[in-house]
């Protein structure tokens, strides 16, 4: 079969230089500093600190956060000269609705529907209904490298045959969250962000959003801007903030783009730098560039012009990479006017036009999470992508936490038919890990490295053989105890003290970069958050992303419930117990996979109105296959979206006929985004033993005759994953 | 100074969560950074605020913050002489 190849096929773009792939041009090709004292919100000290941020009014939508409108017009620009329609839509983002979230808590606000787009997944939902795209959506926030991580998934989506043409970007506004927790870390710049200047002092927050459109096809179609010819992840597996400061992670990704690009170093003309302007940042990148590239091309960081807009910085960054290599100019490294010795690199000072045959786009984030692109003229490029399958699962080992405790707890009284909804009490879990390894984490990164150890513990794997194909976290909050802690105590103190550690904590990645570093887990590292059905994204992005030769990866799903801040982002969470908990699975990648199998079959935002169930049906093979390969479904139907969910299933079983036991596990597991992780695990055992407990089929306990488990999600998604041996 | 050193050790205990450390374990005159403590960078950013909120004295760059976080002793008197040279 031939190859396949992805071609950019439209682009948008918003940042500080304003509203459209123009605006940004112009700015790139003047050199133009867009930097200027934040205005968007008042704080607390004079001056404010520079940001980079969106100048002149936005479109006025009171009824949806910025992020979410810097997201939609640089969504509709991306379309605007294409009549290609996007199938799937990745995004990358790393606070969502936070900046409209703060402003509600300040206001003292408990109403859930005003905090009903605080979700990282909300911004992908709200672009799906505004640009009628029903498929499969996937949120990643992986800090400041998601929008490059989005395009990763979005390139693999591609190649594996889940989408021929894709939105993929990021999104980020300017939050008090992120503009003060920098300021904390003392990582801002006050005079303005200086990539690889000798007096660098920091970096500058911003904001932004851009995306592109990715066409698979095998040969360029007309107007094809560029090409996205490879991509790669690593982890640094180091430290929950400051980069490896020899940049192994940095030089990891970098290499894995090249390989995956099938090109050498040599034939990179530009490097597009992560460049923030931190101390260890751009030493780290200096470094981990000279091991790589025996003679280093022509770089420059662009965040001296857009500043660093955190989550959109990867895609706008590939925004102003397709801009460069279509109109031939390499951008200045604007802010550097001593380029610093001791990195033993020099930026290009001055802009100037250029062939670009090649671009590697350079993106790391908090966490050591790190994601490299290449991107190419169409026109100098012939080599096709190695088309590839979904990668297949074998469970090595899974664990669980619930309300009522351990895995092992959970399985005996989930075969005695009793709830396991409620809180797990941490403390009480037999961990193998220290005081000192838990110091100053809350409860989701806690959650998340006992899982993790007990999922290791439970594949029979030593604790010095991590998971090396990569950690795929799934939550649909994240870590909400550090985020409530980080603003109750910045607005406790009229905005004069916050909190760096619960800053760093506060990011959806935090929890699993915390896993990477005690698994010492360098491979991709990857955090899903969309809602109610964030494991199913974590589990696809695993599928999408994992390579047999890599090693085991780790699935984990985990959300925690806090007391203040879940009746109001998640009302439906108060229908059952309160309840927290997650699970996680050690897979390893093989094709084709024996023994116990976790399969992601389905995964599709399906607006409102339009039928979820024929295409599921469609993607599982037909009425007929279900019903022989299936001896149960679990039915995950979440308590906001139950009406509907409820006449999914009746109509999935009026077309299919099923005839095999339905278990509705929200009534038993709790209601939280976590859940259906643990009705996968729950799912698991069952297909292990081969028998459905009593309660399940109301007549004793039952053969599944060699059948598995069917996992459904059933609400604005559909999703389905097959639990089989 | 023996005094407010052991008020800034308790300081230290709450603020970073050591559990199961008390006031003799953390060394007045030895390094306090990189020590068996396992403090880090993160954790001096913690105690920078501490410092600021509970005694009015910034520290806010690194070189400074190198300097006066050298050991238990040296942040002392850091605080100490510019929390009088402030006001009185």
């Amino acid at each position: 079969m031939k190859g396949i190849r992805a071609f950019v096929c439209g682009a948008g773009i918003v940042d500080a230089a304003g509203i459209g792939l123009e605006k940004t041009w112009e700015a790139l090709r003047s050199g133009r500093s867009c930097l200027r004292p934040l205005s968007v919100f008042p704080v607390s000290h004079r001056p404010a600190l520079p940001a980079g941020e969106l100048s002149g009014a936005l479109p006025p939508d009171e009824a949806v956060p910025r992020t979410h409108v810097l997201a939609l017009l640089a969504a509709r620009e991306t379309l605007s000269a294409t009549p290609l329609l996007p199938e799937a839509i990745v995004l990358g983002g790393t606070t969502g609705g936070i900046s409209t979230t703060e402003t509600l808590i300040r206001s003292g606000e408990v109403r859930p529907d005003h905090y009903r787009y605080h979700a990282l997944g909300s911004v992908a939902t709200y672009l799906a209904r505004a640009l009628n795209c029903r498929g499969p959506l996937i949120t990643v926030s992986t800090a400041c490298s998601s929008g490059a991580v989005a395009i990763k998934i979005a390139l693999e989506m591609i190649r594996r045959g889940q989408a021929r043409v894709v939105l993929a970007g990021g999104a980020d506004a300017l939050s008090r969250l992120t503009y003060y927790g920098f300021h904390s870390l003392q990582l801002i710049d006050p005079a303005g962000a200086r990539p690889f200047d000798l007096h660098r002092r920091g970096l500058t927050v911003a904001e932004g959003a851009a995306f592109l459109l990715l066409a698979g096809a095998e040969e360029p179609p007309k107007g094809a801007m560029a090409e996205l010819v490879g991509a790669g992840l690593s982890c640094d597996a180091h430290h929950p903030a400051a980069p490896h400061p020899e940049g192994a992670g940095a030089r990891a990704a970098m290499q894995k783009a090249l390989a995956d690009a099938a090109m050498t170093a040599a034939e990179i003309d530009y490097i597009n730098l992560h460049g923030t302007g931190t101390v260890d940042n751009d030493r780290a990148e200096a470094r981990a560039i000279l091991d790589l590239f025996e003679e280093p091309p022509l770089l420059s960081s662009i965040k001296g012009i857009f500043g660093h807009s955190l989550g959109a910085a990867g895609a706008i960054e590939a925004v102003a990479s397709v801009l460069c290599i279509a109109r031939g100019f390499i951008p200045p490294n604007v802010g550097c006017s001593v380029p610093d010795p001791g990195l033993g690199l020099q930026p290009a000072l001055q802009g100037r036009p250029g062939k670009i045959g090649a671009v590697l786009s350079n993106s790391f984030g908090f966490g050591g999470n790190n994601a490299a692109l290449i991107l190419a003229d169409p026109s100098r490029r012939s080599k096709a992508l190695e088309r590839r399958r979904m990668m297949q699962f074998s469970v090595s080992g899974m664990a669980c936490l619930t309300g009522v405790g351990s895995t092992e707890e959970t399985l005996k009284r989930f075969h005695g038919g009793e709830p396991l909804g409620g809180r797990p009490d941490l403390g009480t879990i037999r961990t193998g890990l220290s005081a000192g390894s838990l110091r100053r984490l809350r409860r989701l990164p806690r959650m998340v490295l006992i899982l993790a150890d007990a999922a290791q513990e439970a594949a029979g794997m030593a604790e010095t053989a991590g998971p090396s194909g990569g950690i795929y976290f799934g939550t649909g909050w994240g870590p909400l105890t550090e985020t409530n802690d980080f603003l109750e105590q910045l607005f406790a103190s009229a905005e004069q003290f916050t909190s760096p550690t619960d800053f760093i904590g506060s990011v959806h990645n935090a929890p699993a970069s915390k896993a990477a570093i005690r698994l010492m887990a360098t491979g991709p590292n990857i955090t899903a958050t969309g809602g109610e059905y964030s494991f199913e994204q974590a589990l696809f992005c695993a599928a999408l992303v994992a390579q047999e030769g890599d090693g085991p990866v780790l699935v984990i799903a985990a959300d925690e419930y806090h007391d203040v801040l879940s009746p109001r982002l998640d009302p439906a969470s108060l229908a059952g117990w309160g309840a927290d908990g997650g699970a996680a699975f050690l897979l390893n990648p093989r094709a084709p996979a024996t023994g116990l199998r976790l399969v992601p079959a389905f995964l599709s935002y399906v607006p409102e109105g339009e039928d979820g169930i024929q295409p599921l049906i469609e993607a599982l093979g037909g009425p007929e296959r279900i019903c022989r390969r299936f001896g149960a479904v679990f039915a995950g139907i979440p308590a906001g979206t139950r009406t509907r969910g409820e006449a999914w299933i009746a109509d999935f079983l009026r077309r299919t006929g099923f005839p095999g036991v339905i278990f509705d596990y929200r009534r038993t597991t709790g209601e939280f985004a976590g859940a259906s992780a643990i009705a996968a695990a729950l799912a698991l055992d069952v297909v292990s033993s081969g028998l459905l407990p009593p309660h399940l089929s109301g007549k004793g306990e039952t053969a599944l005759d060699g059948k598995g488990v069917l996992l459904l999600g059933l609400g604005d998604f559909v999703t389905a994953i097959e639990v089989v041996r | 100074m023996e005094d407010f050193i052991e008020e800034l050790k308790r300081k230290i205990i709450d603020t970073l969560e050591l559990v199961d450390v008390q006031p003799e374990d953390i060394p007045t005159d030895g390094v306090l950074i990189g020590n068996e403590l396992g403090l880090g960078a993160i954790d001096v950013l913690e105690l920078v605020m501490m410092i600021e909120k509970d005694y009015g004295v910034k520290i806010e760059n690194r070189e400074v913050g190198v300097q006066v976080f050298r050991s238990v002793r040296s942040l002392a008197a850091y605080v100490d002489e510019h929390r009088r040279g402030e006001g009185r």
